[in-house]
């Protein structure tokens, strides 16, 4: 069953809800800020169906509609399949938006009172009826939705259907009279054929020998089907009336071989409107079945509902094919005309070829394809449909649009003060908290500079006048305490003539385990009031199994506060794959807590690593490198990295 | 003769016209240009201007920001709705016209007569303003809301003037250190935005007299583990202090490498890291007030919508 459905804008504003059982506003929530903030969750669109994403015990879809920034979402338990939740989202603004046009563009839109909800429960109910049978429930919505505006036409438009029970049994006996001369009069096939479109069976009728016998046949028919009821006619209005008469001819059992023929017509008619046959029946059924409650008001309600959806369908439907040639001829200059001056809809052909040289674009700042690929869809995803400013040209609609998108994805969410996380730990304000080293740890793939990148932040450290340990756990590559110790030594060297902090090495040699060395290297660092332990790792590559497993102990042994990953900003495509593989190492619940970009300075103002590493994982960019000195370290500047990307 | 025109016939008119004299020139030339011209004092000038007073909604994700937009929005309505509306997320930012209700008073109403007839129009004619929510989550903050920020108050236009900043705190949230230490670094951005402005107007010698306050709304009060305002006042300035400290230390942008830097002091407050950060000294050094006024947008009264955002309105009312 549903449990909530929500229009909210994408101001934040909740314009219409219902809800069947309390949902916390805490998962819609989440809902926006993974999916259309941060982006954490990716989505390949599959055809027409609604994306969806799986939060606690529920599951939400749901549909913007770009025009009137609107979101339309469902929530409903995961463990129920609701095949129709698809069809509902798209029902449901189909309708609201052509109910509320008006009031949506108007500057009150957030605090109207919108009257929606008969409209949704009729929807619902009527989904829910209609899924029953397990033949496809959007066939059988969709037969519904197409024959009751032909009901409601024939009725007079405006004015209210009359009593449908009354109306029903007219219609009956207009059927019973229709088919009384007849021997065996199959109701079924004989509502069903009424509606079949005139041109299949003009063909029937001229078909043969047995034309003129029918014609006489079909008169006769047509006389007796006038006397027993004139609503007949009214009633099926501008249904086809020889097909219907052909039909009752067919069933009278003449001449053997003219039957044979225009089964073998109505063949192909059969297999192209499959739909059809079903239409009445269901009809009529789900009539019967509520006139049989009494819900007049809902069959009412039904009509204006349905022909708000046709309308819809066929809009699309009459948009869908180009008018005529003139009227191209005018859209191309328009259009035309509108790239320079603005004010266009953008749509997908527009995009193709621009978001294609964006993408090139991107490749050559060094962005990883994957990386690149999505940002263009992404990006493609929020143009298609929006118009474009006044005299902004498609290209310049396109690039704002991906430089809004390149900032989303640098910005942090939260903030990155790394010496005020140090404080809060080393010299905490609540009482409770007792004061701990705080444990950075440093990983990251063979020769990308982890030693070099530790030995800067141990600087950056130093000049703020912390306690630093060094913990040299790379206990596999030869010379790696080694060059640890230079750099310690020369630390302890600059810091003594600065005046600045504190450093010492803890080292047990190599061959030792790791993780053992690093849970040693805190607890002396706890022991010895240091404020800071900074943890060397071995590199290792991330594709290697064997060595990544051992990062899950690692992370459970030392226990640090910071797992920062060092990636060169000289690596290409390999990025994404770095940056998940390394993510996902420390096992469940434990994920990297920033990117350390080294090289920054070798490669000029191809900077797309920083985008492919985040776009892939989402983890924030804390530290650049910059150069070869102990003070070439940076934090990151968005706008820059932005500037240097779109250049 | 012929060239000069017989006005008296439809053909006479027709072949002047057509003929290439000045007039007919002229009179072209002034209905071609003239035109579009007086379409557009008719539309535009029949337009009410929208009022020129501008607010900023800022403040960290799950402040109530959007639903004290919507709060005030209805009440300064007339629709027969009272209900709160639910409100998620932001991601976009919007404008709202909001009307001042008429019991509140306005900071200009102080030179007026308390007999002034004027005074009785208010409740006819209100106050009006408008207040530009923004979004709060953090990957939206910087191009959204400080963005704004620094726009409107850089811009000299009349019409985009920027007479307050309104800054939304959770009280009820801002006891754990993680929330305290995010909204603080919020405000301190944006405390840190007003003071460039104040100094670099302080440079050009222009006058100083138009500083924009900055109300933080201290919202959440009906909540029982709300923190009382006088509580949150001091909690913000110890931990913008803190901020200030560690930001003085941090490491440099990457982009100070490309030349693009500016050697104007990006600390809040004084230079001197030593002296406490407070919001008394802010004001005394660059003449920026910040008050600190509890309240609540959802409020326990029934019937009384917007109980709890009065004295919130007072502090609009004063800067109008």
């Amino acid at each position: 069953m549903l449990e909530a459905f929500e229009i909210l804008t994408t101001s934040g504003v909740v314009l219409w809800s219902k809800s069947y059982a309390p949902v916390g506003a805490h998962i819609v929530n989440s809902l926006i800020n993974d999916v259309f903030i941060e982006e954490k969750v990716q989505f390949q669109a599959a055809n027409n169906a609604a994306p969806s994403l799986k939060k606690e015990k529920y599951t939400l879809k749901w549909k913007r509609v770009k025009e009137f920034d609107l979101i339309f979402v469902a929530v409903y338990q995961s463990l129920l399949q609701l095949g129709w939740i698809d069809k509902l989202l798209d029902n449901i603004s189909t309708l609201y938006i052509d109910l509320y046009k008006d009031q949506l563009k108007s500057s009150r839109a957030r605090i109207t009172q919108y009257p929606f909800d008969k409209y949704f429960d009729q929807q619902v109910r009527e989904l829910e009826d209609n899924s029953g049978p397990i033949s496809s429930e959007a066939f059988v919505a969709h037969a519904v939705d197409k024959k009751d505006p032909l009901v409601s036409s024939d009725n007079g438009g405006p004015p209210p259907p009359p009593v449908p029970g009354l109306l029903k049994a007219q219609h009956q006996a207009a059927l019973a009279g229709a088919t009384s001369d007849e021997s065996t009069p199959p109701h079924t096939p004989d509502t069903s054929r009424s509606s079949t479109p005139v041109a299949g069976h003009i063909i029937t009728a001229k078909g043969g020998p047995g034309g003129r016998v029918s014609r006489r046949a079909r008169k006769a028919a047509n006389a007796s089907a006038n006397v027993s009821s004139g609503d007949e006619n009214t009633r099926k209005g501008k249904t086809p009336k020889n097909a219907k008469k052909m039909r009752k001819w067919d069933a009278d059992g003449f001449a053997d071989e003219d039957d044979g023929r225009i089964l073998d017509y109505s063949a192909p008619v059969d297999g192209e409107e499959a739909a059809v046959p079903a239409v009445e029946a269901v009809s009529q059924d789900s009539w019967g079945h509520r006139t049989g409650k009494g819900q007049f008001v809902l069959k009412d309600l039904g009509d204006e509902v349905h022909s708000i959806l046709e309308n819809a369908e066929s809009d699309k439907a009459k948009d869908a094919p180009s008018t005529g040639f003139v009227g191209s001829g005018f859209n191309a200059i328009g259009g035309l005309l509108r790239n320079i001056v603005g004010g266009k809809t953008l749509t997908e052909a527009d995009l193709e070829k621009p978001l294609k040289t964006m993408e090139d674009h991107l490749l050559k700042k060094n962005v990883a394809r994957e990386a690149a690929v999505r940002l263009c869809e992404g990006v493609q995803r929020e143009l298609v449909g929006k118009k474009t400013g006044n005299f902004q040209s498609v290209d310049a609609a396109l690039r704002s649009a991906m430089e809004s998108s390149l900032r989303k994805i640098l910005t942090p969410t939260s903030s990155l003060d790394l010496l005020r996380e140090i404080d809060a730990v080393t010299a905490p304000t609540s009482k409770q908290q007792t004061p701990r080293p705080y444990v950075i740890s440093i990983v990251g793939v063979n020769g990308v500079g982890k030693s070099t990148n530790l030995g800067k932040i141990c600087y950056f450290l130093l000049q703020n006048k912390y306690r630093v340990l060094i913990a040299a756990c790379d206990t596999f590559r030869s010379g790696a305490v080694e060059q640890l110790r230079v750099h310690a030594r020369n630390l302890k060297e600059l810091s003594s003539r600065e005046n600045a902090g504190e450093v010492e090495l803890y080292e047990k040699g190599y061959g030792k385990d790791a993780a053992n060395v690093a849970k040693d290297a805190v607890e002396y660092g706890a022991a010895n009031k240091f404020d800071v332990v900074l943890i060397d790792t071995a590199g290792r590559r991330h594709n290697d199994q064997r060595l990544m497993s051992s990062l899950e102990k690692f992370a459970k042994f030392a226990q640090p506060d910071k797992i920062f990953m060092v990636g060169e900003a000289l690596v290409g495509t390999d990025s994404v794959m770095q940056a998940r593989n390394f993510n996902q190492a420390f096992g469940t619940g434990r994920n990297l807590d920033g990117f350390i970009i080294s090289k920054c300075d070798t490669v000029g103002d191809m900077v797309g690593t920083l985008v492919s590493m985040v776009h892939a994982t989402g983890i924030p960019i804390v530290f650049l490198g910059v150069g070869q000195h102990y003070g070439d370290l940076r934090g990151l500047s968005v706008p820059w990295a932005v500037n240097l990307l779109m250049k | 003769m012929h060239s000069h025109g017989d006005w008296t016939s439809v053909e006479g008119i027709a072949t002047s016209l057509l003929d290439g004299n000045p007039i007919a020139i002229a009179v072209t030339l002034f209905i071609a240009f003239g035109l579009p011209v007086l379409l557009h004092l008719i539309f535009y000038q029949t337009v009410a201007s929208p009022p020129s007073s501008n607010f900023l909604l800022l403040g960290p994700s799950g402040a109530g920001k959007t639903a004290l937009l919507t709060l005030l929005e209805t009440k300064s309505s007339h629709l027969a709705r009272k209900d709160s509306r639910l409100t998620h997320t932001s991601q976009t930012s919007t404008v709202a016209t909001i009307s001042l209700p008429a019991s509140v008073p306005t900071a200009s109403n102080r030179y007026r007569s308390v007999n002034d007839t004027s005074l009785k129009d208010v409740s006819k004619n209100p106050v009006k303003y408008r207040l530009r929510d923004t979004p709060g989550h953090g990957k939206l903050r910087g191009s959204q809301g400080l963005a704004t920020l620094l726009s409107m108050s850089a811009s000299k236009d009349v019409k985009s003037k920027l007479r307050g900043v309104l800054f939304m705190a959770d009280t009820a949230a801002l006891s754990e250190a993680e929330a305290l230490r995010d909204t603080a670094s919020y405000l301190y951005d944006v405390l840190l935005i007003l003071q460039k402005r104040a100094l670099r107007k302080g440079k050009s010698s222009m006058k100083a007299a138009s500083e924009i306050p900055v109300l933080v709304m201290a919202n959440k009060q009906d909540l029982f583990t709300a923190l009382p305002p006088g509580s949150v006042h001091e909690k913000l300035e110890a931990e913008i202090d803190r901020i200030r400290k560690s930001r003085s230390k941090g490491l440099m942008d990457a982009s100070v490498d490309t030349g693009a830097h500016e050697d104007e002091d990006d600390i809040l407050g004084s230079t001197d890291a030593r002296v406490k950060f407070t919001f008394a000294s802010l004001e005394d050094e660059i003449g920026v007030t910040v008050d600190v006024v509890g309240g609540a947008v959802i409020s326990d009264e029934e019937g009384n919508l917007g109980a709890g955002v009065k004295k919130w309105e007072e502090w609009i009312g004063q800067c109008l």
